[in-house]
């Protein structure tokens, strides 16, 4: 919340009800002078054509109020449209379309819907309203219950998430708003960005389609003409939203007006590495035990600081070649591959570093009859493995291209994004045949497959080269996904976080084109040129991970939340780790532009301690004895793997042995070791379409039709956490040899009440009894009543009803989904946080094995 | 009672269950290919088993790992094949299937067919698999298997009994005899009387009554009904006499808090003409006011409205919502035994002997049984909203009561009371819905009769295991059972070797003296119950949601790849266990213990001390 609405934000007071026809404009010329250095921007904030007056009294009474249901905004941010309408959940719930009871159906919220500079806003006018019906003790915070994003409210969207906008024409005279918000196909209308399109009649409803699988849906009231004169506020949002979603360039994104200073906190210490300078290479080198490679800094390399000649290359700042070959021949051996992109070296596998692993661009298509320059790289190559001997995986012939990975995924997105309950079910009815008409999970498929192979390549100790056009789409994927299996460290958080850093910010996948950050206005065909650069190859990569997970649940210390998260961070144009093709965008920008970098991995940004922990695989082991599922090796090995610091900060980085060097030392005579990977603890998935699934929760997550309350992986995962919790609070209770806070199962298991407490205790219980809350370390805790032993009813049916531990009703998209009511959240943070505590101990006492 | 002694037994329970699923039993394992069995016996023989017939050339035409070469063994229960290895490492092929499994025997080749492997015997299973033996033309080995395997595989088409009575009698003569099962007898599971007292029956509304006891009234029900109280014996009489097979609307489960029911019947005796009985109107009319939660009353016709009405021209039909006073009548869109047969035919296409993977999704869908699941689930969530969020009384039937309604009664009884989420709960579930109120078990399965293409026979039961399975993956928790529980009742719903699931109803069972003459599947499930438990249900939550309401969408329904794909080892599904889970368990349970005793000794210490206060006082 550090982003207060404050300053930045100082239209927001002066809009009262009756100026509110001067609301936005008094915003422009607020703050005018700060944007005067990019006037383009300012360009698109001139006064819109259409009137912005909210007429409030030709609304119904009750809805008049809707001025205020104002969007917070953060420093910088600043409203360009505003109209009062009406937001549908994506479907409406089975029942209704199915079943007579149409007292089940919700009600659309009724709100005040925004497009600002960097986000799409409804505020309900409801929320003030909402606070009364039947909660009387529960006044527990929903908001526990999921995600919450400090940038973002739940109804809130940044433009950069919005792929595509329909919008509803008006249907006639009779039909309600309410319903053209229901309105099927023939009237909707896909609104193309930049043309100025004729919109004929008003705009009844606008569907918003998101990059990350959302579909809101908003409805708008049609006024009587006679009062309000013309204004049609489908028309007013639909073309600020055209006009803002769909930037040009990377400067009109609100991260560049988004002054706000960024200092690195948590980051310092944690983990995670960057890949930013030599070190990081050096140190993946030694950490490998990778000896025959060199790291090269392009500030390093006179011809690369030849303004006249540093344009004929487009190497990243740092890269790792064969130290058999000097940077001068490398770099003349380069230009003749795509994007300069001859052999980098990503990462070495055996005792001694034996095998390496990397990437490569194909030919330029101009010196493709000549495989010469292919051969002596490749050649290079060989000499650095051990034994001399070298695997090319040519990835084009094998994968699908990004294009193929961009209908994939489009043709996914409208599977998990139907507009109606009608569309749901003809969509259900033949489901896994669309599925597989998608690809989306062959593709997968064939991810795993070839990263498998290349993972088994490299266990044979031979050199593995991944070759792709320009190296640095599907090598990304396949690179990582190599890694990830032979590679217990990047199953932790910070390696994860490092290998993504590595493989495809370090090494440059074009994010900003590949995620549709921008628009580019080139003349002519320019959506062709746009589709054909758009793809969603991370997304895919993130999919493969989530298959993993599936297959592997103890390996990984992140959960599918982490994952799911990280594609949302994709479109939080405040984080610049997404935001750019390579690294001279990114430093230009931060230079020219002024844009505060600002690492995603830096999570408390984003969020609280609170949801920081659903991050956190309750699962996951910090080694394991001996092999397990289908990886294979013999014996444990005892120098297991530090917990990541990204997850929570209260315990500091323990003085434990590592397997990756500290950040800050470099010894060059540890060039000469072995490499610290442990070799026994790859995995081998399984990679049918037979054994894959589709990924529920960042797929599904908007469709509350689908979502199981009660159910789900949540549910197992909490389950987890509890067993957590209660061994966490027995050994505390141990360490301490106190025994009046027992967990609760303890009484449970041995079959005896829970005791009363001691007289001093009994009296705060009387009162405790009447208001079951009490304050731990200023937290609120809910204690529960007292376990029901005397008249447990013959059928069973009463003992959760009486206050037995009840932690049901998670939805199964949680941390996202609709949240619930009731008691759970109390006992849920506890449960939270007392296994957080286990999960991230170091020394944890699940490794003791002597307690009895 | 001391507790320390109490939470040791509650300990070791745990810990022994925490291993239960790496022996996985003989039933399910997955390929059929076993180790470490001791050569001179094969296997070991159950109670009653006899040789039969033993042959040591003979090839089995595995369709993974081609023709091996080995000795086939058939009893009077199984089928059971052993190959040579070649190498001393290798592991040996075993097939073992037991001869109820088999749907369906037949020669191939003839004296002059030529070719490898040509020459032999097919065997199609009930299971979702084919076997295949070779013989040699020379050796006349064919004709002995094959007349032994038709005669003990279908005993009842060649004047024997089935296994089970054998297995029974043998065991019941055995060294201490039934009691050696730990003392436990599965035929006592069920007492229909206190199954309806756990409801709350009797009450102010409705009545058990023993009118049917000589099945007299209708002879596929079972001798207790619970029906209103204002209902007579002479009424209900009368009222059966309207409905299809006299199978009257009697009640399968009360909530006991809002006492909304769930009865099931069969169709009306509508007719072409939509006759009228005004007793039956009449006792709709009770069941609605049993209910005081509500005035109106809720039909669930499991039919597609076009079966529906289309049974009006043999006599049946449905309740007109003009002639019935304050009900509404739903269809459900569930098709007959017939579709459902021929969806499971095209599901076994698609998985076995092995699947394309590339057409994988396609294939699926193309057999339509995920959407046939769907309709069943979508039903018992419809079914669960009624009686639980509208407190509506509902009346489940199809046409003639057995089929669908059972699926349907069963499923939302299990999603309404988590008492049959449990073992035993279960097990009163299946006993009451299915075998006491007349699922036609003999016909739908057709033990021992080789009619294979019956037009009577049909999935229907294993339908609702599948739909349990698919509630049970949604809700990981909430089930004290486990996936190997389910498929384990399936492997004996064929097997043969216990009564359970002999006999069409409860008058043929207890015209047959089943309860005495065979073994219950539950007492041999009952006797080592933890390999059937799941770690996820936990004692101390009582399993999360009270009510649960799975999401009937193809979306989120899945083919259940551990039953239908089990046979072929490359298509195994993945296992990930719950070994994670069993560890933090046995952590938390170790810790208990360790805390146990320290709390006991200092306990001890104060009460040596001053013996008048005691601190936490164990129960007593």
């Amino acid at each position: 919340m550090a982003t207060g609405s404050g300053n930045g934000s100082g239209g927001s007071s002066s809009g009262t009800a009756s100026t509110n026809h001067h609301h936005n404009n008094h915003h422009l010329s607020i703050d005018m002078p700060e944007h005067r250095k990019r006037n383009t921007f300012t360009s698109y904030v001139a006064p819109l054509p259409g009137d912005l007056r909210l007429n409030e009294w030709s609304l119904p009474s009750d809805q008049r109020d809707v001025h205020l249901a104002k969007p917070r905004l953060l420093l910088g941010e600043q409203i360009v449209a505003s109209a009062p309408a009406y937001m549908y959940s994506p479907i409406d719930p089975m029942e209704s379309a199915t079943s007579s009871s149409n007292l089940l159906h919700k009600e659309a919220i009724f709100g005040l819907l925004s497009v600002t500079n960097f986000k799409l806003a409804f505020v309900p006018l409801q929320m003030a309203r909402q606070a009364a019906p039947n909660s009387s003790a529960s006044a527990a915070p929903l908001s526990d219950l999921y995600q919450e994003n400090t940038y973002l409210g739940r109804n809130e969207i940044t433009l950069n998430n919005i792929d595509q906008i329909y919008t509803v024409a008006e249907l006639g005279r009779a039909a309600s708003a309410l319903q053209a918000a229901r309105m099927t196909s023939s009237r909707r209308k896909k609104l193309e960005p930049f043309k100025q399109q004729t919109i004929n009649g008003r705009i009844a409803a606008l569907h918003i389609v998101c990059k990350n699988f959302r579909l809101l849906k908003f409805a708008f009231q049609q006024q009587d003409s006679k009062l309000s004169g013309a204004s049609d506020y489908g028309k007013l949002i639909a073309s600020a939203l055209n006009r803002f979603a769909y930037p040009t360039r990377h400067d009109l994104s609100f991260a560049y007006a988004h002054r706000e200073a960024y200092y690195y906190s948590s980051l310092g210490v944690s983990g995670v590495s960057m890949y930013q300078t030599k070190n990081d290479w050096a140190r993946e080198l030694i950490r490998c035990g990778a000896s025959e490679w060199q790291v090269v800094s392009s500030a390093n390399v006179p011809l690369l600081q030849n303004p006249l000649q540093a344009g004929k290359y487009t190497v990243p700042p740092h890269f790792v070649i064969p130290k058999c070959c000097s940077i001068e021949r490398y770099l003349d051996l380069s230009r003749a591959f795509c994007d300069s992109r001859a052999a980098f070296w990503v990462y070495s596998y055996g005792s001694s570093g034996a095998a390496s692993l990397v990437r490569l661009a194909e030919l330029q298509p101009a010196a493709q009859q000549d495989t010469k320059v292919e051969n002596i790289m490749l050649e290079l190559v060989r000499k650095c493995d051990e034994r001399k001997q070298l695997k090319l995986l040519q990835l084009t012939d094998r994968l699908p291209s990004i294009q193929d990975v961009q209908r994939a995924y489009q043709k996914l997105r409208r599977l998990c994004t139907p507009e109606t309950p009608e569309k749901f079910m003809l969509q259900d009815d033949k489901y896994l045949g669309l599925l597989e008409k998608t690809n989306w999970l062959f593709y997968v498929s064939l991810c795993l497959r070839f990263s498998s192979e290349a993972a088994a390549t490299l266990r044979s100790s031979i050199t593995c080269v991944l070759q792709e056009s320009n190296g640095r789409d599907l090598c990304c994927v396949i690179s990582s996904l190599t890694q990830l299996q032979l590679d217990p460290y990047f199953r932790s958080i910070d390696g994860f976080q490092s290998l993504i850093q590595k493989e495809w910010i370090a090494l440059e996948h074009p994010f900003q084109r590949r995620l549709g950050h921008v628009y580019p206005l080139s003349a002519g065909a320019n959506d062709q040129f746009h589709d054909s650069e758009q793809s969603p190859v991370f997304l895919l990569f993130l999919d493969c991970v989530w298959q993993l997970l599936q297959q592997f649940p103890d390996e990984f210390e992140f959960t599918q939340t982490y994952l799911t998260t990280l594609w949302d961070s994709c479109f939080m144009p405040i984080f610049d780790t997404f935001q750019f093709d390579n690294h001279a965008q990114r430093a230009r920008a931060a230079k020219d532009g002024q844009l505060v970098l600002r690492p995603v991995w830096d999570w408390s940004e984003q969020f609280s301690d609170k949801d920081k922990m659903f991050f956190s695989n309750p699962l996951y082991q910090r080694q394991r004895a001996s092999d397990m599922g289908s990886s294979g090796g013999t014996g444990g090995n005892p120098s297991g793997l530090r917990r990541s610091l990204a997850v929570g900060h209260k315990h500091a980085a323990s003085s434990a042995v590592t397997s990756t060097p500290s950040r800050y030392t470099i010894n060059p005579q540890l060039f000469a070791t072995q490499s610290t990977v442990p070799q026994d603890r790859f995995l081998m998935p399984a990679h049918r379409i037979f054994d894959l699934a589709v990924w529920d929760q960042c797929y599904y997550r908007w469709l509350p039709v689908l979502d199981i309350r009660g159910g789900g992986q949540p549910q197992i995962d909490l389950f987890h956490r509890l067993l957590l919790s209660n061994i966490a609070k027995v050994q505390r209770c141990l360490d301490l040899q106190n025994f009046d806070e027992l967990p609760d199962a303890y009484y449970e298991a041995i079959g005896e009440a829970k005791p009363k407490r001691s007289p001093i205790a009994a009296t705060e219980e009387a009162v405790a009894d009447q208001e079951p809350i009490e304050y731990v370390d200023g937290v609120e805790r809910r204690r529960k009543s007292m376990p029901p032993p005397p008249s447990t009813p013959a059928n069973g049916l009463h003992t959760a009803v009486n206050g037995q531990l009840q932690l049901s009703s998670l939805s199964s998209f949680f941390p996202f989904g609709n949240p619930i009511a009731g008691d759970a959240p109390h006992q849920l943070y506890d449960i939270l946080s007392s296994s957080n505590e286990l999960l991230l101990e170091t020394s944890s006492i699940l490794d003791k094995s002597s307690i009895v | 009672m001391d507790p320390s002694l109490s939470l040791a037994d509650k300990l070791a329970s745990k810990t022994a269950s925490s291993n239960s699923l790496d022996s996985s039993s003989k039933s399910s394992s997955g390929g059929g290919i076993e180790n470490g069995v001791l050569r001179d016996t094969p296997f070991a023989y159950l109670d009653g088993e006899e040789d039969q017939d033993q042959k040591n050339d003979v090839t089995y035409v595995c369709p993974y790992r081609g023709p091996v070469f080995g000795a086939l063994t058939i009893t009077n229960y199984r089928l059971y094949f052993r190959s040579l290895p070649l190498r001393d490492q290798e592991l040996p092929v075993v097939v073992d299937v037991p001869l109820g499994v088999i749907a369906r025997v037949e020669k191939i080749g003839g004296a002059t067919s030529r070719g490898e492997n040509s020459y032999g015997i097919e065997i199609f299973c009930k299971d979702m698999r084919n076997l295949r033996f070779a013989h040699k033309q020379q050796n006349h080995s064919r004709r002995t298997v094959f007349e032994k395997l038709q005669a003990n595989a279908f005993p009842l088409s060649y004047s024997g009994r089935l296994f089970a009575f054998a297995h029974a009698a043998a065991r019941a003569t055995g060294a201490a005899g039934a009691t050696a099962a730990g003392g436990w007898d599965g035929w006592a599971v069920y007492e229909p009387l206190a199954e309806l007292r756990r409801l709350g029956v009797p009450n102010d509304m409705w009545r058990a009554t023993k009118l049917n006891e000589s099945y007299g009234i209708c002879d596929s029900y079972p001798a207790v009904w619970a029906v209103p109280k204002a209902a007579s014996d002479d009424f209900l009489r009368r009222v059966a006499q309207f409905r299809s097979r006299c199978r009257l609307p009697v009640l399968s489960w009360m909530n006991p808090r809002t006492q909304a029911t769930i009865t099931r019947c069969s169709q009306p005796l509508v007719g072409v003409s939509g006759k009228r009985n005004a007793d039956d109107e009449t006792y709709l009319s009770y069941i609605m006011e049993a209910n005081a939660q509500s005035d109106k009353l809720t039909i669930m016709d499991a039919r597609p409205s076009a079966n529906a009405i289309a049974n009006k021209a043999k006599g049946g039909g449905y309740e007109s919502e003009d002639a019935y006073k304050n009900v509404e009548i739903n269809f459900l869109d569930i098709h007959n035994i017939h579709v459902m047969r021929e969806s499971l035919r095209k599901v076994k296409e698609a998985c076995y002997p092995t699947t394309d993977d590339s057409k994988w999704q396609t294939a699926i869908d193309s057999t339509l049984w995920l959407k046939h699941i769907r309709c069943v689930l979508a039903g018992a969530v419809r079914i669960v909203d009624k009686v639980e969020t509208m407190s509506t009384s509902v009346v489940v039937h199809c046409s003639d009561g057995w089929d669908r309604t059972a699926q349907l009664t069963a499923l939302s009884m299990l999603l309404l009371d988590p008492h049959y989420r449990t073992v035993r709960g279960f097990e009163v579930l299946i006993e009451k819905e299915w075998l006491s109120f007349g699922h036609k078990f003999q016909q739908r399965i057709g033990h021992g009769d080789n009619k294979h293409s019956d037009a009577d026979r049909s999935p229907v039961f294993l339908q609702f295991i599948d739909s349990v399975w698919q509630v049970s993956q949604q809700f990981s928790n909430a089930f004290e059972f486990n996936e190997h529980f389910l498929i384990t009742i399936v492997d004996h719903l064929y097997s043969c070797r216990f009564g359970t699931f002999l006999c069409n109803t409860e008058a043929e069972r207890v015209a047959e003296d089943l309860k005495h003459k065979t073994t219950s599947l539950w007492t041999h499930i009952n006797s080592s119950l933890d390999q059937y438990l799941n770690p996820l249900f936990p004692s101390f939550t009582h399993g999360a949601e009270l009510v649960l309401r799975p999401i009937a969408s193809v979306r989120a329904v899945r083919l259940w790849k551990g039953l239908y794909c089990r046979w072929n080892p490359g298509l195994c599904a993945l296992q990930h266990g719950c070994q994670r889970t069993r560890e933090l368990l046995s952590k938390q349970d170790q810790l208990f213990k360790h805390v146990n005793e320290l709390r006991l000794k200092s306990n001890n210490r104060s009460n040596n001390m001053q013996t008048t206060t005691r601190l936490a006082s164990p129960m007593h």
